[in-house]
């Protein structure tokens, strides 16, 4: 690791000026993942610009919308009940996160930032139509998070711009499924997302865990169908997902494997997907 | 890169630092500024849970927390056991169960332990309490023990 020097802006203004006046500064949130990629050396910053005195810690319902501040440790998410009832996808990935102690300090906005391709967040995200909203020198903007995560470890965050909320439009009847050797502080083999769409019953479906990035499966989704699948239905949408997704081994499991997960995860976010969540 | 001064609450002393630098952790600032080396250092990559103290009462890794991240916390090692009545609870839930064996790892499964006791109340459930040591490993025991020392905190609990 090489030395850094730390900055704490108070303001939104302060710390969207130390990122202009440089460039290769890093940006702190809980630091749970940057601060490992320092150490190893996969992320190289002289100065990092602490996002700990800006009043983001915020989690707020307006109606069936849910906005959450950026810097909110996901403890706190995890722990909101209106989270587990009504976007119960959201609250299994969450809880999916390192451990306890891990998620006292990783936020939200932290984990869309840093893009890893493990992400347990980005393939629910993904399934909920979340935007992320951002600051930066010219004033804010929204993105689907779909246009925000771009590959491994990049986004489309600009210079000196910084995640501010992640805005999820409407409660979803959600599931999140994951298998990885250890349950706690460990990354997943394969996860698979799932959420349905309250106007018309159908569902979207994303599969996360693996390189590039989480992505969206709406061949899946549509061979799905409508609300509860048959079992002709859930049997093609497995196949669908299993041909379809992009797979590669490495030293968590092999391509085989994968493939024959995919389909597992799949039928079980659906079968726990029906079971509830969504608008109260 | 820079220092400052730091001040923290460690095991309820004020404790004010000479220069920390800017990139210091937590569990560098305990074991080699403060002495405190009850706080281990396992994996320093945020897998092992054996640098797990409580910071403002919740548990947290010490090697990936700055500690000119927690201005003015209060931190509570293993060294408060015997002081603070959950730490001294999950202490001893330890030790009548013979959950340890080299005992390097259990500093971090009192403190996640206790973490939890204060997050959910004396009376938290089985299940949330063995979820606390989730993120803590352990190469001796097996966990059998260290299961039967949460159970009996359980059925002790008011």
């Amino acid at each position: 690791m090489t030395p850094f020097s730390l900055v704490a802006p108070a303001s939104v203004d302060e710390a969207v000026a130390a990122l202009r006046s440089d460039a290769a500064a890093g940006i702190l949130a809980g630091g749970t993942d940057l601060l490992l990629d320092l150490d190893e050396g996969r992320t190289r910053a002289e100065r990092l610009v602490s996002l700990r005195r800006l009043p983001w810690r915020t989690l707020d319902w307006t109606g069936e919308a849910l906005a959450i501040g950026s810097t909110l440790p996901l403890r706190e998410l995890e722990d909101d009940p209106d989270v587990r009832r009504r976007l119960p996808g959201l609250w299994q990935a969450v809880r999916a996160v390192g451990s306890v102690a891990l998620r006292h300090r990783a936020t939200i906005g932290g984990n869309l930032g840093r893009a890893a391709p493990a992400s347990d967040l980005i393939p629910v995200l993904l399934t909920l139509d979340a935007e992320i909203e951002l600051v930066g020198p010219a004033g804010t903007r929204t993105l689907p998070v779909d246009r925000f995560v771009l590959a491994s470890r990049r986004t489309a965050l600009g210079p000196a711009e910084l995640i501010r909320s992640v805005r999820i439009p409407a409660a979803r009847a959600s599931a999140y499924r994951w298998q990885r050797v250890r349950p706690a502080n460990d990354i997943s083999q394969l996860a698979v997302a799932v959420a349905r769409v309250a106007a018309d019953g159908g569902w979207r479906v994303a599969v996360g865990g693996i390189p590039p990035r989480a992505t969206l499966l709406p061949d899946v989704a549509e061979a799905l169908g409508r609300g509860r699948p048959t079992d002709a239905a859930l049997r093609a949408a497995a196949d669908r997902a299993s041909r379809d997704v992009a797979l590669v081994a490495d030293r968590r499991a092999s391509e085989e494997y994968r493939r024959r997960l995919v389909g597992t995860l799949l039928r079980r976010a659906v079968a726990d997907g029906l079971g509830g969540g969504g608008p109260a | 890169m820079t220092a400052a001064p730091a001040t923290l609450r460690v095991n309820g002393a004020t404790v004010a630092l000479t220069p920390v630098p800017d990139d210091e952790r937590l569990l560098d600032t305990l074991r080699w500024r403060l002495g405190l080396l009850g706080t281990k250092e396992g994996c320093r990559t945020g897998d092992c849970g054996a640098c797990t103290v409580l910071v403002d009462g919740r548990s947290t890794l010490a090697c990936l927390t700055l500690t000119h991240e927690i201005p003015g916390t209060e931190v509570l090692t293993i060294e408060a056991a015997g002081v603070d009545p959950d730490l001294e609870r999950a202490r001893a839930a330890f030790a009548r169960a013979s959950a340890l064996q080299c005992g390097y790892c259990t500093p971090g499964f009192v403190l996640a332990l206790t973490g939890m006791l204060k997050e959910r109340g004396r009376d938290a459930p089985a299940d949330e309490l063995l979820d606390a040591l989730q993120g803590n490993l352990c190469r001796c025991t097996g966990y059998a023990a260290i299961a039967r020392a949460v159970a009996a905190l359980r059925a002790e609990a008011p």
